[in-house]
């Protein structure tokens, strides 16, 4: 039992990073906003990490913390021009944002090493700490969900007009929905750092944008739970089907088709609205029999 | 020196209104941000190369096949990416999503296909003649892709603006629904759109891969990027602002890689488009209609 935890342990881990930056995406689509600026802000908040833990000898949570912070600063500049555009344009513009952090990233090499990328970085992101971490997000964004702020979101992502005409600010929500996004990406990109031993810019590309993407459309994009379920899926599949490797990107790429086009809500929206309708039908049927009944 | 520069620009720019002019038809017609519309530059390419290389074709034959490869591909990908999505009228969102996917997939394809080399025309595909104008040195393959480049514009634009089918395409991208109701079979004129965007870019690959003889499966990727630049610039789903953008963006390219570095002119294409898209993101030559599905206030 042991060592069979020990041989999948690293997907494990690997899950929860990615769930947590897929969290970062699906807080963003809960508003109805199209940014997927995710990978730049994981970009700056791993790079950040690093710098400071290999370079200025920092300790790591608090090396993880002015990543995040970063992350945040910067999701806080872009998020006000983003608001301003529509749908689409949005995410045109957060992919130039994550093509130019990229860019960024392969070109000050006095900073970042370029394409070579910063090796070296002790792994103090251990299953438990990430597992630790994980779990708050989990239940911070939960709770969350249930608050104004979240209903709010919901209403902006369904329907823009009846947002505007129930007196909900749609910029302020979706600007907000950014700032959380980019701080938790940024926490993420810290800890995906500090478990891995080296970083390249490259990794935070349009590849990590697809993958993110996918697991966030996958799980669906209004519970929390969607997240992590996504990522787990979608981290597992190519381990399962490990022959398959050279095919993983059609598998990928084929699969997030098929979900848009045949399962647009998502596994567990889908799940949960079916539970709701299976509950409501029941109590229906109930109060008719009691009605009978009587 | 700068005129030989610029010329090379032009050269390269008429490429680039060309597959930008295929984009922002689709996007004009359609509202789909097709991301997979470098795949389909790349597969034009390839189908070129390969009915080169099989049949040793002359250099129209494989232009035409291009154009045939890139628009069937495109349409294949309308059936199987973007048709289901239109039937449910999910949000442009799922569109872009679709069309990830669809790259990835048509991506991955190429690379198992080409082994993931750099393949290259035969030498003799196109004769290499050298005209020298008042000291600037233009070959006759730059003329050429000029020419084709021109050409496709004019027939485009003769299409959409003076003929039955480019009355329809406009009218569809006026109002899809009003055009039903007028009994024009808004499923073909999707289609041909389709068709015709995708020709368009299967024919840039063409002429991209023969101008710096490398063809490869990742040839799409930045030249996607460029052209989202290209298509900002001029406005989406203006049709004279792609073909303008397009020159500018082969001129400034030219001129940052001959004078600058290679990395800045990525890195300036780039932050153009992000500084653009934030700043004016309708474009310098925007309509009405436009703003108010870019912009909110």
């Amino acid at each position: 039992m042991t060592s069979f935890l020990l041989a999948y342990q690293s997907v494990f881990d690997h899950i929860l990073i990615y769930a947590l930056l897929t969290m970062s995406q699906y807080i963003v689509l809960r508003a109805g906003t199209f940014s997927v600026s995710t990978p730049a802000f994981a970009a700056v908040g791993a790079y950040t990490t690093t710098i400071l833990i290999t370079r200025n000898g920092f300790s790591p949570v608090l090396a993880i913390t002015a990543g995040a912070a970063l992350a945040t600063l910067m999701s806080v500049v872009i998020a006000h021009p983003l608001s301003r555009l529509r749908g689409v344009f949005q995410a045109v513009a957060s992919l130039a944002l994550v093509q130019v952090v990229v860019t960024i990233g392969l070109n000050w090499e006095s900073m970042t090493r370029g394409a070579l990328g910063i090796s070296g970085i002790p792994k103090v992101a251990t299953t438990g700490w990430l597992l630790v971490v994980t779990a708050c997000v989990i239940w911070l964004l939960t709770i969350m969900g249930r608050f104004q702020i979240g209903r709010a979101m919901d209403v902006v992502r369904e329907d823009e007009t009846v947002a505007v005409s129930l007196g909900i600010r749609v910029s302020y929500y979706q600007r907000l929905a950014m700032i959380l996004s980019g701080m938790l990406a940024g926490l993420a990109g810290g800890l995906y750092a500090c478990h891995s031993y080296a970083i390249t810019p490259e990794e935070f590309g349009f590849p990590m944008l697809v993958n993110v993407l996918a697991m966030a459309v996958l799980g669906g994009r209004t519970s929390v739970w969607g997240a992590l379920v996504g990522a787990a899926v979608l981290t597992s599949l190519p381990e399962l089907f490990r022959g398959f490797a050279e095919y993983r990107n059609i598998v990928q790429g084929g699969l997030l088709m098929l979900v848009i086009a045949y399962l647009p809500n998502g596994i567990v929206d889908t799940l949960s609205s079916l539970l709701h309708d299976r509950r409501v039908e029941r109590s229906v049927t109930k109060a008719a029999t009691g009605a009978e009944a009587s | 020196m700068l005129t030989q520069q610029i010329f090379n620009g032009l050269v390269m720019g008429s490429v680039y209104a060309v597959f930008a002019l295929g984009f922002t038809l689709l996007f004009g017609v359609n509202h789909i941000l097709n991301m997979a519309f470098g795949s389909i530059f790349m597969w034009g390419a390839f189908a070129g190369l390969y009915i080169v290389k099989t049949f040793d074709a002359p250099f129209v034959i494989a232009l035409a096949a291009g154009m045939l490869a890139g628009g069937l591909l495109s349409l294949a990908l309308d059936f199987v990416a973007f048709r289901p999505l239109r039937k449910r009228r999910a949000p442009d969102f799922a569109s872009l999503l679709s069309s990830i996917g669809a790259n990835l997939v048509l991506l991955t394809i190429a690379q198992k296909v080409s082994n993931t080399t750099v393949m290259r025309f035969p030498f003799d595909t196109f004769p290499i003649v050298i005209y020298d104008v008042f000291g600037l040195r233009m070959q006759l393959l730059q003329l050429t892709i000029m020419a084709a480049g021109l050409l496709m514009v004019l027939a485009l634009g003769y299409m959409l603006y003076r003929t039955g089918v480019g009355r329809r395409i406009r009218s569809v991208a006026f109002s899809e629904k009003t055009s039903r109701l007028l009994g024009i079979n808004a499923g073909v004129v999707n289609a041909q759109v389709f068709f015709i965007s995708g020709a368009l870019a299967g024919m840039a690959g063409v002429l991209i891969g023969i101008a710096f003889n490398s063809v490869h499966f990742l040839m799409g990727e930045p030249f996607l990027m460029q052209a989202f630049v290209v298509i900002i610039l001029g406005g989406l789903g203006s049709m004279p602002g792609a073909l303008i953008a397009g020159l500018v963006m082969g001129i400034v390219q030219t001129l940052s890689y001959a004078y600058i570095s290679s990395a800045a002119a990525e890195s300036i294409a780039f932050g153009v488009l992000f500084a653009l898209i934030l700043i004016r993101p309708t474009g310098l030559f925007a309509q009405a209609s436009s703003i108010m599905r870019i912009q909110r206030r």
